[in-house]
């Protein structure tokens, strides 16, 4: 197993990924980056309520997946959440959508060692978490005990409750090197 | 980042002169080591309030992590949507 995420004594983060690994960490990352872009809907009739971010008719989304990464910021009042939707998910959705095109984009960029200062590494930190939002959303995770299930259940290690898992792990090394930095 | 927050010692005290709390939900993706490190750098809490907090949300289902008006707890429940945590809005009781 690769050693993932260390910190060096300069301050960058380095990871040590092999080829396999790199690739499959890229392949999840363009699964996010297309879902976040598909559904990045540019057709807003107002220019002025684009430039600022609002969007005239913000659905809730339909995707379970989706759903998770704009959640209804207020349980019991439909009204108040569609609100705060039509006034912040548009810009959620391109922070979103551009922190995995910059992670994306560091993955092309690297060699066998990926070097990434503290503000990439957080880049790759966000966007690594929501595609594992996403992954649990489609395998069905909803309690922290179905996960070894859905594991047993898989007849080969290249399934997506392994990859799930291998991305957990790496999520992991990357957190703590970058908590290290900051203590 | 975000300006620290002046918050109760105890982070269970609620200060009942805050009418709005940003409320984080436990759920089984996000890293105990990840919401912790969401909650020393968004709020620029210590480390060991930050702890408290991720441990109250994994044991309790929830907690209380920022109190303010509507204004300041609707952006900081942004916030932790950008992250990937669960959180809502809630009147602080």
């Amino acid at each position: 197993m690769a050693h993932a995420f260390n910190r060096t004594i300069t301050g960058k983060i380095i990871g040590r990924l092999d080829p396999v690994e790199q690739a499959l960490l890229r392949s999840l990352l363009i699964q996010l980056a297309s879902l976040l872009h598909k559904t990045d809907e540019s057709e807003n009739a107002d220019p002025i309520a684009q430039l600022v971010g609002i969007q005239e008719l913000a659905e809730r989304p339909e995707d379970p997946a989706l759903l998770r990464l704009f959640p209804d910021a207020y349980r019991d009042d439909e009204s108040a959440a569609n609100d705060f939707r039509r006034y912040t998910e548009s810009g959620l959705r391109s922070q979103k959508t551009n922190r995995v095109d910059s992670a994306i984009a560091i993955l092309d960029r690297a060699d066998n060692k990926i070097e990434l200062t503290y503000e990439e590494a957080q880049l790759m930190l966000g966007a690594m978490n929501d595609t594992r939002l996403v992954l649990a959303s489609r395998l069905g995770l909803t309690n922290e005990l179905n996960l070894d299930g859905l594991l047993a259940k898989e007849s080969e290690s290249g399934g997506p409750a392994h990859m799930y898992e291998w991305l957990t792990w790496l999520q992991e090394t990357l957190v703590r090197a970058i908590a290290d930095e900051k203590n | 980042m975000s300006q620290a927050v002046v918050l109760p010692q105890v982070s269970d005290e609620v200060e009942t002169t805050q009418p709005f709390a940003c409320t984080v939900w436990n759920d089984p993706v996000n890293l105990m080591s990840y919401v912790t490190y969401v909650f020393m750098t968004y709020f620029n809490y210590a480390k060991l309030k930050a702890e408290e907090l991720m441990l109250q949300v994994h044991h309790n289902g929830k907690a209380y992590v920022s109190y303010g008006d509507k204004e300041k707890i609707e952006k900081d429940v942004a916030a932790m949507h950008s992250y990937g945590l669960w959180a809502t809005i809630e009147k602080a009781s």
